[in-house]
């Protein structure tokens, strides 16, 4: 059933304890003699019961749903767990270092209470609203369905180690939290969608994320936490809870491409801005002049599209749906 | 200086359950785990929760019937009553608080139908049944800001004038020991997977409940009940849900035959696992495996039932495997899953301690008797964790002081530090998985004296050498080392009580099931096996199956 | 090689300097432009008004294949952005129910979508359909001694799976690819796939200038002469706000931003004006000097 070809691989890993080397944080190498169905995690495990006990890690469950294994395999997260050692070596190596954006406590094991910490900052609990009932309360299959997307979240914290947001911006809430967060927002027997919604508008929420795909990308259960932070942003407009530069630059946008069939930047920049907040637009005004000098010229009235009737029809037709 | 009235040890279901219920009765209430809650090995359950919902014309008592046929008539059929009964309230306590059971056209819970159940009453989350309550009791315990040890692990219960009054422990990320006093502990700790090779369980398996309640006389009950999961994936042993067979899945043998139909007629692939585990052990001892495996084979459910309903199978399949269900069928094993067996408690919970309860797989109030029924494990932890939790309550409000313990936090950090100090020795591993071979031959779908009996010589010998044995990590922070050497204690304890529970059972019940006598004896082992240590020695004794109206009868299915 | 030209929005805007330095190199390269072709297209939506409708997104972009698809030719694109959400729509028009949805709406204009000649960038075309063989005996001028730093633009590497990294994984390493083929060194860094900052520039500067800030100075630290880019909206964000973000980081950084044409172009002996390389926010005399190129 399994085949056991057996090669050796070097295995580096980034490792790190208080109590050695004042902390700082140094490389190893070991080498393992591996099969050739060895997931990373085997490989890390039969380094720390065959070869080296210091070695220190995370993991329960083997089986990609406890959570505990998310760690950077040549740069990008994973749940070593369900990693084949052979889909990611190259030329028989690896390095293996603690998931990002997050302290570490020892080795591979990272400090997850920046991680907990966002994800109690949503309220992630249901809030159902008015009364009780004897059964359970009615919802429609599709909505539990969907809701299962979000729920095969396992908290891993694979989204936020390589979420290339929160390198910069300590207290963008992040894709889990977010995600977390829209499915009580998405769940109908929620009554706070509202307030929900208002709290994430601000510094810290969902207009903070780049849209880079860091998380979709790396997100072991495809959870697609992105896509949630997108829907929770077009949520978020829906409920008029919109003044803010975010939801400006995402409404400019869909109107200019609507009008003109392509985008003009200057406009974008004017609505999203507001035309008449002078003070940002001054902010604005010393690159505008350096494109100027440099002898960029967006044009005021850019070009557009020589068919934009039927653009509009397309949005006219789909706008809504 | 910590103190709280009740605490529980262990965040899986039966211990967040019971920690809701404790600090709504407003208890000065901490969760203590080796794991951050959701890490908790609950997670893995993927079928589902039994419930026979009464306003849909389900009744409790043929749940009932389910569950003691189940167990071949060794379960308590009171507590089974209780699990039964209240099972309805339970469940739609977990919808209200968030769980997104799946859904039937009208809004209302929708069912699938689970091994050894007569009708469809397990209620789901696509194939995450498990994390999904997990997550929503974890959320739960947010609102309650609930008091959590996370990566705290227990290393002795502190017993005062015979009763339980708190535990001593270690704080993983500090290495620092700590007396933690309470005035009741609830242990909810899990299952002890690891003691076998493969098991289905995941590596925080150890047993640690059973090993510590053991280790201060409780009694630990039919032991050797362990139950052989019928559809292990070849190689680790990850498992693939019972939730497969619920929704149509075949077993295949290497003919390519429906085999079911030669052991189960009636109930084919959804008779009780230690059935089919039994069954298919048969076909592949006789040659008509494949490479130690017969075959799941979902191929008929089509793409679309398979990624809605069992879409977590399906990742596993695909991403530890390379097969895709709805091309492939793939290859399982009976593998290691359960243990009916556990630590013996009343209805709320108590132990033979006072002050000492549990709850949960590492528990036995006696519902699962010789064999559980899927879908029963996840209503076993919330019924009887918040049960537990009620004891709990009561049994502390006539507590008054809690006292000092400090002498015996000496003795103990001497004791880990001399683990610490040992050089030289084996390494924790290669005891484990010395064990781990011996447990699984020995202990196995099919046993017989001779197999028990060079298991127990082996966990005996292992029992010795573990005195030698010596860790590489000598630091304080985070050694996952010398947790490791730490559980491989609790493992070989636990390992010992399997291994006396089967020798001394001597007829063939569900999992326990003896080539060298074959039949069900009612007569002299209507009974439940205990073992337990007085004055440190061991002992085994036995006691009467509470039988209220189920006589037993031959079992068909 | 006829293509179908997808200029896209910026290089009309913004970023004229990418259109000039593009039309310049394909004659060379012998990949011929259609500029008619998608005169009625639309923008791709760059993933913004994908937040709001996914359906309309995709219907957008599959018209605009459609518009290629008609005249039998398939898209190039000069910008991470356009590809990327091209690419995402292509892959999800992969399901057959959801490609009839949409071209059910495409059906009124006479269109009709159907995926055979994906669309791809011009960085891509170089590196797959060129190949190194055919582009190294093209180059007239090695740039030998140039240390450049890439810089992808997420829309170009993710997810990976819309972007079939798993049927051409030659795409994970495209730009390293080029970079040497003309000559250059590769300075690799860690930044090279993340985010420029671009998309949250408006939204929240402080964020969006670390971003610029951390992966030109680190580049520049590990002996970057410049940082290349296919993705003019990358150029914008690290170019224009490059001064702004030194001095919140209160040092100097002064890498120039080139784009991937233009970088071709002074392989393939084109004159630096031509490409209109001195029409960029941060100087680039001297990267022109340091390749013996009068600015």
């Amino acid at each position: 059933m399994l085949q056991t070809a057996k090669k050796t691989i070097q295995i580096e890993i980034k490792r790190q304890d208080p109590e050695i080397n004042n902390g700082e944080s140094y490389n190893q190498i070991y080498d393992v003699e591996v099969e050739d169905w060895f997931t990373v995690l085997d490989a890390l495990i039969k380094i720390r019961e065959e070869i080296d006990g210091t070695l220190s890690l995370r993991c329960a469950c083997r089986a990609s749903i406890c959570g505990s294994c998310a760690m950077r395999v040549n740069g990008q997260a994973k749940l070593v767990c369900k990693t084949k050692l052979s889909v990611v070596e190259k030329n028989n190596k690896i390095l293996v270092e603690p998931v990002g954006n997050m302290p570490v406590i020892s080795d591979l094991v990272a400090d997850f209470k920046p991680f907990w910490d966002k994800f109690n900052a949503v309220e992630p609990y249901l809030k159902p609203e008015g009364e009780v009932p004897e059964g359970e309360y009615l919802a429609p299959n599709d909505d539990m369905v969907h809701l299962v997307g979000v729920m095969n979240c396992i908290m891993c914290g694979a989204c936020v180690s390589d979420c290339t947001v929160l390198e910069v911006k300590d207290n963008f809430l992040g894709p889990a939290a977010l995600a977390k967060s829209y499915r009580f927002i998405a769940d109908p027997r929620d009554g706070s969608q509202f307030e929900r919604l208002q709290n994430l508008e601000k510094d810290g929420g969902i207009w903070d994320c780049t849209r880079c795909m860091q998380c979709v990308e790396v997100c072991p259960k495809d959870v697609d936490p992105m896509e949630r932070i997108m829907s929770l942003r077009s949520k978020s407009i829906e409920n008029k809870i919109d003044k803010n530069y975010g939801a400006r630059h995402a409404k400019s946008f869909t109107d200019l491409i609507k009008n003109n069939g392509i985008l003009n930047e200057v406009l974008l920049i004017l609505r999203t801005k507001g035309l008449f907040n002078i003070i940002e637009l001054a902010k604005l005004l010393p690159i505008a002049i350096s494109a100027q000098l440099a002898g960029k010229r967006p044009p005021f009235f850019s070009h557009s599209s020589k068919n934009k009737n039927q653009i509009k029809k397309i949005f006219k037709k789909l706008e809504d749906k | 200086m910590y103190e709280h009235d009740i605490l529980i040890v262990g965040a899986g279901l039966a211990g967040l359950r019971a920690a809701l219920e404790s600090i709504e009765a407003g208890k000065n209430t901490a969760i203590l785990s080796k794991v951050h809650p959701v890490r908790s090995h609950s997670c893995a359950a993927q079928g589902g929760i039994n419930a026979a919902l009464t306003d849909r014309g389900d009744n409790w008592e043929d749940h009932a019937l389910s569950t003691i046929k189940g167990s071949d008539y060794l379960a308590d059929q009171e507590a089974v009553e209780i699990m039964c009964r209240e099972a309805g309230e339970n469940l739609i306590d977990l919808e209200h608080m968030g769980v997104i059971f799946s859904r039937d056209e009208e809004g209302r819970l929708g069912t699938r139908r689970f091994g050894g159940q007569s009708v469809a009453r397990t209620f789901f989350v696509g194939a995450i049944t498990g994390s999904a309550m997990l997550h929503v009791l974890y959320e739960q315990t947010v609102k309650q800001n609930a008091q959590v040890y996370e990566e705290w692990f227990v290393t002795k219960l502190i017993i005062e004038d015979g009763e339980c009054r708190g535990v001593i422990a270690m704080d993983i990320n500090s290495g620092k020991l700590e007396i933690i006093k309470a005035k009741s502990v609830i242990l909810a700790t899990g299952g002890i997977g690891r003691i076998f090779e493969p098991s289905t369980n995941a590596l925080i398996c150890t047993g640690d409940g059973l090993a510590l309640a053991y280790d201060v006389g409780a009694s630990l009950m039919d032991m050797e009940m362990i139950q052989y999961h019928p559809t292990g994936l070849a190689g680790n042993g990850i498992l693939l849900s019972e939730g497969a067979r619920g929704e149509g899945a075949y077993l295949l043998n290497s003919n390519g035959e429906r085999f079911m139909e030669d052991y189960a007629p009636e109930y084919l692939e959804l008779a009780s696992r230690d059935v089919v585990s039994r069954a298919e052990q048969t076909e592949i001892n006789e040659g008509r495996g494949i490479d130690g495996c017969v075959l799941l084979d979902c191929r008929h459910l089509g793409k679309s039932k398979i990624e809605e309903k069992l879409g977590y199978l399906q990742e596993v399949a695909i991403e530890f495997r390379g097969i895709d269900l709805a091309e492939q069928p793939i290859p399982v094993k009976p593998t290691m899953h359960y243990i009916m067996g556990g630590i013996k408690t009343d209805f709320m919970g108590q132990t033979d301690i006072p002050g000492l309860f549990a709850a949960g797989e590492c528990a036995n109030v006696s519902v699962h008797g010789a064999n559980r029924l899927g879908a029963n494990s996840l209503l076993d932890t919330i019924v009887f964790g918040r049960r537990s939790a009620r004891g709990a309550i009561e049994y502390s409000s006539q507590i008054n002081s809690i006292s000092k313990s400090k002498e015996e936090l000496n003795n103990e950090t001497k004791r880990i530090q001399n683990i610490i100090n040992r050089t030289n020795g084996e390494r924790s591993a290669t005891l484990r998985n010395e064990m781990g071979e011996a447990m699984t031959s020995g202990i196995g779908v099919f046993r017989d004296t001779k197999s028990i009996k060079i298991a127990k010589q082996k966990v005996l010998n292992l029992i010795d050498r573990y005195e030698n044995t010596s860790i590489d990590n000598k630091g304080k922070i985070f050694n996952t080392d010398l947790i490791f050497n730490l559980e491989l204690k609790y493992m070989l304890d636990v390992a010992l009580t399997i291994c006396i529970g089967a020798e001394n059972r001597k007829e063939s019940r569900g999992a326990h099931y003896r080539t060298d006598i074959t039949e069900r004896d009612d007569k002299n082992w209507l009974k439940h096996t205990h073992v337990a240590k007085t004055d440190g020695e061991v002992q085994f004794y036995t006691s009467d199956v509470n039988i209220t109206k189920w006589k037993p009868e031959i079992r068909k299915y | 090689m006829k293509f179908a030209f997808f200029p896209g929005c910026v290089s009309r805007g913004a970023c004229p300097e990418l259109y000039t330095s593009t039309v310049k190199i394909s004659g060379i390269l012998g990949i011929e432009l259609d500029e008619k072709a998608l005169e009625s297209a639309s923008c791709t939506g760059a993933g913004v008004l994908q937040e709001k409708n996914q359906l309309l997104g995709d219907t957008l972009n599959a018209r605009n294949i459609a518009l290629a698809e008609k005249q039998n030719l398939p898209i190039l694109t000069i910008c991470s952005t356009c590809q990327g959400v091209m690419s995402q729509a292509e892959y999800r028009l992969e399901n057959e129910e959801y490609r009839a949805q949409i071209n059910e709406t495409l059906a009124d204009e006479g269109l009709e979508y159907t995926g055979k000649t994906p669309t791809r960038h011009i960085l891509w075309i170089i590196v797959e359909e060129i190949g190194e063989k055919k582009f190294k005996s093209l180059v007239k001028r090695q740039l030998d001694g140039l240390r450049l730093a890439p810089f992808y633009g997420c829309y170009l590497v993710r997810p990976s799976k819309a972007l079939k990294f798993y049927e051409k994984p030659e795409r994970e390493t495209c730009l390293e690819d080029l970079t040497e083929w003309v000559g250059a060194t590769v300075v690799d860094f860690p930044g090279k796939t993340a985010c420029c900052g671009f998309p949250i520039v408006t939204i929240n500067e402080k964020a969006s200038l670390k971003m610029v800030g951390n992966h030109t100075s680190t580049a520049k630290d590990l002996g970057a002469d410049a940082m290349v880019t296919p993705c003019p909206l990358c150029h914008l964000n690290l170019d224009q706000y490059q001064d702004r973000a030194a001095g919140m980081m209160k040092r100097k950084i002064d890498l120039p931003i080139i784009h991937v044409p233009q970088l071709v172009g002074l392989a393939l002996g084109l004159d630096p004006e031509e490409l209109k390389i001195n029409k960029h926010v941060i100087s680039t005399k001297k990267l022109l000097t340091e390749i013996s190129l009068k600015p």
